[in-house]
């Protein structure tokens, strides 16, 4: 690296290679923040296409990179139950009536609520928005544990944040190791010949073992953590320790509160940044406590070179375009549903969320899986 | 087959889907300034409707919706041409907009909140939002009770909007147009009083109210002149002349109070009707302090305006569109050859 000709240079940047899994943290990130940010359905069809097209082309072989059909599935279920909400609890809100249906009485204690009834495109299409809003972030957060290596984002931690770390770590790996166990276990009942059976037993065969293998898997990792020095209390005195867990849930609760508020325009402004700041400190105060205790080295850390460089400001980019669109030309962000229209689109936020794709065409592929033993373990929860 | 081909064919597949789900959603249909005619209502069918933007600034506009079956305030709103928004979370129960005003590009001085600008998505604050009036003809000023899908308008009566800003709810500013038709000046006022909510629930009706269009209609229960029966009868505007008889029945007025379609109540719920104290006042204001008003006639299509701020541009979704496609393409194409190399 360094010097040589520029296009030794080039060569070097785009060498094969996983990069930080921060870097990718923060692009679906900024992308989930773009999302809810807006309803409009051609932004947020964009946004679910570009992440799609850099989750394909970078993700690596692992299984958790396998599960991103998953949250697919899990979005576009999410449209379909909020559509399927407007048809079924009263959906009439709006002019423009597309479907009537019988409409069931209810009781009198039941005022309020409808069932069936005339259902009018106005609903149908706020449920879209809304749903396709939700959906998005989800495949966002998808793509996240696509493309960024979870194991190594542990190792990336700093010390302070060592315990949260762990916990949010183990949190975030559950979801693709279950799905790759569905994967596994469907693809030993193939094999065995028996999908026939009834729908019931089909069930139970794939969620037993599913069960059982995450129970498995999580004591075999409680093993491998404690072995490895992991939730180790050290010296410290068991108030000491009280006082850092109780500082860092209370610091990071707040924080959560502050950042909510601060991205969703809607709740009062003194939750957003008050809040933020004052869980920050809280927050801040119990890293401290927690940092001090922790004492750890890295093997070959990670480091953030230009490619990371390239995927985080992308990211970034993305939600900051639609932040300053929203505040200077807010009209396009929530299309009215009043007077029946194509949604508007105006071109900042188009070109914005379109940056979002670059990480496709400036970042260097994932290492190829050379290793034949884990090609072929990979083969097999792909099949 | 392979995961990802599979992915990638989900992939495709789903995007297809979303585009023509969004292609399918119908043309515009805005609420198109044919309907109802500038100016007064000229007869008691219809009612007239004021919109006043008062220091949203801009003129006052006055127009009639002349359908003569029942409604309820929204489609007396919406009969006499005016285009609205209602809040993406009430829908048109709660109208945050009318004619595009505010708009989203507009920064309305609330107080605490210098920038605040409507983005019509949750219930405006109570310090700047549409106060809801109506009137019986040659009467004063009601602050409403009722939400405006939940009261009938009054035939030959008429509907007031008014911006509030920075108001309390004894300080509503109310619509600066008499509620007087032209040439029917000095007659009484004999509006029925309208009844209060006695429910917090925000889709209780009014009583008597018949709903939308050809509603039932049986009306009140006292033979006061407009109680809107039928709506077409041409004398009930001074028909029974029990207007100001019937002791605290006829036309009380008392420009303020609680805002059934105003500030927000509890969260996370639709204000519900609030009753208030009747008050006394019962003459209509002098019509010779109206403000200057026009019919609207001149007014621009509500969605060419909105498009034109907002900056929106014809081609924009097309580019959009193109983008989902090629990267799904690209998607498919990367996914095929990514699984081509890894059995070679």
């Amino acid at each position: 690296m360094g010097a040589g000709s520029p296009r030794a240079r080039a060569a070097a940047y785009f060498l094969p290679r996983d990069l930080h899994p921060g870097a990718w943290w923060v692009w679906t990130l900024g992308l989930a923040v773009a999302a809810s940010r807006t309803t409009n359905p051609w932004l947020l069809l964009t946004i679910v296409a570009v992440v799609c097209h850099v989750v394909v082309v970078r993700r690596g072989e692992a299984p958790w990179a396998m599960a991103f059909r998953i949250y697919l599935v899990l979005g576009a279920t999410i449209v379909a139950l909020r559509v399927g909400f407007r048809l079924v609890f009263g959906g009439a809100e709006g002019s423009t009536i597309v479907l009537r249906l019988p409409e069931i009485p209810l009781p009198a204690w039941a005022a309020g609520i409808r069932l069936f009834g005339d259902v009018s495109a106005e609903s149908l299409l706020g449920g879209l928005y809304d749903g396709l809003r939700l959906a998005t972030m989800v495949i966002c957060l998808g793509a996240g544990n696509a493309l960024a290596n979870p194991k190594r984002l542990l190792k990336a931690m700093p010390p302070a944040l060592y315990e949260i770390g762990t916990a949010v770590t183990v949190a975030l790996s559950v979801f693709p190791q279950l799905a790759e166990s569905v994967l596994r276990v469907r693809q030993a009942r193939k094999l065995r010949g028996g999908t026939g059976g009834r729908r019931f037993h089909a069930l139970r065969t794939i969620v037993i073992p599913v069960l059982e293998d995450a129970l498995d898997r999580s004591l075999r990792l409680a093993a491998s953590m404690d072995s490895r020095g992991y939730g180790r209390s050290g010296t410290a005195r068991p108030r000491a320790r009280f006082t850092t867990g109780l500082l860092m849930i209370v610091g990071l609760g707040g924080v959560c509160v502050g950042i909510y508020a601060t991205l969703d325009g809607s709740t009062p402004r003194f939750l957003a940044l008050p809040v933020l700041l004052a869980g920050l400190a809280v927050a801040l105060a119990g890293f401290r406590l927690a940092g001090r205790r922790v004492r750890r080295t890295r093997y070959r850390p990670d480091r953030w070179r230009a490619a990371e460089l390239v995927v985080a400001a992308s990211g970034v980019a993305v939600a900051a375009a639609l932040f300053l669109t929203s505040g200077v030309d807010p009209t396009n962000l929530n299309p009215s549903l009043t007077a029946l229209s194509w949604p508007l689109l105006s071109w900042p936020p188009l070109a914005g969320v379109l940056l979002g794709v670059l990480p496709a065409f400036l970042t260097p592929p994932p290492e190829p899986t050379d290793n034949a033993d884990v090609a072929d373990a990979a083969e097999k929860v792909t099949a | 087959m392979s995961g990802r081909t599979r992915t990638a064919r989900t992939l495709a597949l789903t995007a297809a889907v979303l585009v023509a789900a969004a292609a399918a959603a119908p043309g515009a249909a805005a609420i198109d300034h044919s309907k109802g005619h500038p100016g007064y209502c000229k007869t008691d069918t219809g009612v007239t409707v004021v919109v006043d933007f008062q220091q949203l600034g801009g003129t006052t506009i006055v127009r009639c919706n002349p359908q003569g079956t029942r409604g309820t305030g929204l489609d007396a709103l919406k009969g006499a041409g005016f285009q609205i928004a209602g809040v993406q979370r009430w829908g048109e129960a709660f109208i945050c907009r009318i004619e595009n005003r505010p708009s989203a590009v507009e920064k309305i001085p609330v107080k605490g909140n210098e920038g605040y600008r409507e983005a019509c998505v949750d219930t405006p604050p109570a310090a700047g939002y549409w106060s809801y009036w109506h009137a019986g003809n040659n009467c004063a000023w009601n602050y409403s009770q009722w939400g405006v899908k939940n009261r009938d308008f009054v035939p030959g009566g008429f509907e007031g909007w008014s911006f509030s800003l920075n108001a309390t709810a004894d300080s509503n500013p109310r619509p600066r147009i008499a509620a007087v038709r032209p040439g029917t000046g000095g007659r009484a006022c004999n509006a029925r009083a309208e009844p209060k909510p006695t429910t917090n629930d925000p889709n209780a009706r009014q009583p008597g109210s018949g709903g939308g269009n050809g509603g039932t209609g049986s009306g009140g229960d006292n033979g006061s002149g407009t109680d809107g029966g039928s709506g077409t009868d041409g004398g009930s505007n001074n028909g029974s002349g029990n207007g100001t008889g019937n002791g605290g029945q006829g036309s009380t007025t008392d420009p303020a109070t609680q805002p059934s379609d105003g500030p927000v109540q509890r969260p996370g719920a639709l204000p519900p009707p609030r009753p208030r104290n009747a008050g006394a006042q019962q003459a209509a204001d002098d019509p010779s302090r109206n403000v200057a008003f026009t019919g609207g006639e001149n007014a621009r299509d509500v969605n060419d305006v909105v498009r034109e701020q907002s900056g929106a541009s014809d081609l924009a979704p097309w580019v959009a569109a193109g983008a989902v496609v090629l990267l799904a393409a690209g998607t498919t194409v990367a996914a095929l050859r990514r699984r081509r190399a890894r059995r070679a």
